[in-house]
């Protein structure tokens, strides 16, 4: 490898026909780093995916993966990296371990105790034939499959879908311990819960285009949360309205509620100045809030600027 | 060792392959055994029917050896049913995974995607050729045993001729999957054209002026040198290799220039 970074596309772009899929993709994945790729459907994960691995080809743009060329070193490159796609189907109606003895053999061999091992850790039964299985079995085949040969990338497209909590537990367990070997995880979610704990780094795309990409421990600082503070005495909206981050200030006698976006600091400060009664802030939810203030506010083209 | 995607798409394919198998043998054997009880009711039979409706029929005449080979095996259920099972299989290499969505695994195999390409043809169209020539197998043990009166060399020269047909169609339904990627088109599009080319063939010889036609028609180069009466023809049996060849060397090509699972 001839950079630091395990993934790097420039303005990649891929239309179908008139759709657009990706728009100008800049993105660099460091190598060693676990990134979360986030977006709701229809943002153009899949499809950035999907143009690392050589499936589809760029309308404009160029890829990068492990220091190669994805078309040119198909070969070589799919050796170091596993894969996960998203809409998973198995070819053939063998046993899951005939399947995964398949890629064994054209990985140029693996060892099979670690088959077994993550086999045993996700807690699936290879003996079965895949084609027969629950969505979640499939896609616990699916993960065995992807991390079998320990690859120097792992390329997960919603890797936790169709698992029940205690796997997809189990899942992030495994993606850190990847992390600790000095493997790079670069892992789609439409869901930031599932990459905010194990994620070194999010990017967000929303619409086909790269929203923001930033270090997972800033977006809490991003959240919006609802704020409810209880005076002694009635209090003047404007006192808090014109603070900065906090809006939606509603004022009904001696009781405040506002949104602030950012720190709490300033409102509070100002609060001070009263006897305060009772302070209420709701956690923040980061799901409803963050992610939806890059999905549809316009403030997605602020926060792009502010990216890590 | 052979690839291990070779061996995968002949483990996924044993079912689909052995039942064809045991069709053509069966049919094959079938209908050349079928000759001494034949040869009696043949003379009615050939008188009932007017010459030129023969002639469409690819039947010189149903009371020699020759003939009888001709009428039953080689002009047109042995083709059919061979090139029905060179499509189906033809079409599980990349068209049939492609729709199921089940490509993405596949291809998640260390291969470009030439090589990819390369060797799911080459595996399919080992067991295709392996079922394409147990007619060949099949007549070489039965047509002693019946007493069939016809130079061995006649009849290993019309199943060289149908191996090298499904060959030529067997690329055809490649390029097809290659480039498209939809099983329904491969067989459409394969089918299509062994229908217009069979009946261009037989068409040219009744009706007048388009004699020219059978040029187009892979199965001209096949059977309309009668091999059974006239031995090899190697020169027509090229043609037909050639076609498949320049087929599949066309599809590996689109393949490797297309998006995948789109
Ligand atoms: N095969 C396709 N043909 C046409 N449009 C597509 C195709 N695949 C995806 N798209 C479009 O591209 C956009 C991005 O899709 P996708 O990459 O699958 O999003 P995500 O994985 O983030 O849900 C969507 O608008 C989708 O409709
Ligand atoms: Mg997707």
């Amino acid at each position: 490898m001839t950079d630091d970074f395990a993934i790097r596309t420039e303005g990649l772009t891929k239309f179908y026909g008139d759709r657009r899929g990706i728009e100008g993709l800049d993105l660099e994945v460091r190598a060693g780093e676990v990134m979360g790729f986030l977006g709701p459907n229809g943002a153009g994960k899949t499809t950035s995916i999907r143009l690392l691995l050589d499936f589809l080809r760029p309308t404009r743009g160029h890829a990068t993966v492990l220091g190669l060329d994805p078309r040119r070193d198909r070969a070589s490159l799919h050796r170091r990296i596993g894969y996960l796609p998203g809409e998973l189907a198995f070819p053939g109606r063998g046993r899951a371990d005939d399947l995964l003895r398949f890629f064994a053999d054209a990985r140029g061999g693996v060892a099979w105790t670690h088959v077994t091992e993550l086999a045993a850790r996700l807690d699936v039964d290879l003996s079965r034939p895949v084609h027969a299985m629950s969505k979640g079995n499939k896609q616990k085949v699916g993960l065995v499959q992807a991390f079998m040969h320990r690859p120097a990338l792992l390329i997960l497209d919603e890797p936790t879908s169709g698992l029940d909590p205690l796997m997809q537990q189990e899942f992030l367990a495994m993606v850190r311990d990847a992390r600790t070997d000095g493997q790079t995880v670069f892992m789609s979610s439409h869901v930031l819960a599932e990459v905010q704990h194990t994620a070194d780094r999010v990017a967000i795309v929303r619409d086909g285009r790269l929203a923001a990409v930033e270090r997972v421990e800033s977006l809490g600082r991003r959240a919006v949360r609802t704020v409810e503070i209880h005076f002694a005495d009635p209090v003047a909206p404007d006192e808090f309205a014109v603070l900065p981050g906090v809006s939606d200030v509603v004022v009904s006698g001696p009781v405040l509620t506002c949104t602030v976006d950012g720190r709490l600091d300033p409102l509070i400060k100002v609060a001070a100045r009263h006897e305060v009664v009772d302070l209420l802030s709701a956690e923040p939810d980061l799901e409803e809030t963050f992610l939806s203030y890059y999905y549809h506010s316009e403030g997605a083209g602020d926060a792009a600027r502010t990216g890590a | 060792m052979l690839p291990a995607l070779v061996r995968k798409t002949w483990r996924d394919d044993r079912r689909t392959v052995i039942g064809w198998a045991a069709g053509v043998a069966v049919f094959t054997t079938v209908y050349s055994g079928f000759y001494a009880s034949f040869q009696g009711v043949a003379d009615v039979k050939q008188d009932a029917l007017p010459q030129n409706v023969l002639d469409f029929l690819g039947v010189a005449d149903l009371i020699s050896p020759a003939g009888y080979l001709q009428a039953s095996v080689f002009s047109l259920l042995g083709p059919l049913l061979l090139l029905m099972c060179a499509v189906t299989l033809t079409a599980r290499t990349i068209a049939v995974p492609e729709e199921a969505g089940a490509m993405e695994l596949l291809m998640a195999v260390p291969l470009s995607r030439t090589t990819f390409a390369g060797q799911r043809l080459a595996a399919a169209g080992t067991v295709i050729t392996l079922v394409a020539a147990l007619p060949w197998a099949v007549l070489l043990i039965v047509i002693p045993i019946v007493g069939m009166d016809i130079p061995l060399s006649h009849v290993s020269a019309a199943c060289a001729g149908l191996i090298a047909l499904v060959w030529c169609f067997t690329g055809i339904a490649f390029l097809t999957g290659a480039a498209t990627g939809r099983r329904g088109t491969v067989l459409a599009v394969t089918g299509a054209i062994a229908v217009a080319t069979y009946m261009a063939h037989a068409l040219s010889d009744v009706v007048d002026g388009v004699h020219w036609v059978r040029w187009l028609s892979p199965f001209h180069y096949f059977i309309g040198t009668d091999p059974l009466h006239t031995g090899w023809h190697p020169a027509e049996l090229s043609v037909l290799v050639a076609v498949g060849a320049v087929t599949a060397a066309a599809g590996v090509l689109l393949f490797d220039r297309r998006d995948v699972g789109v």
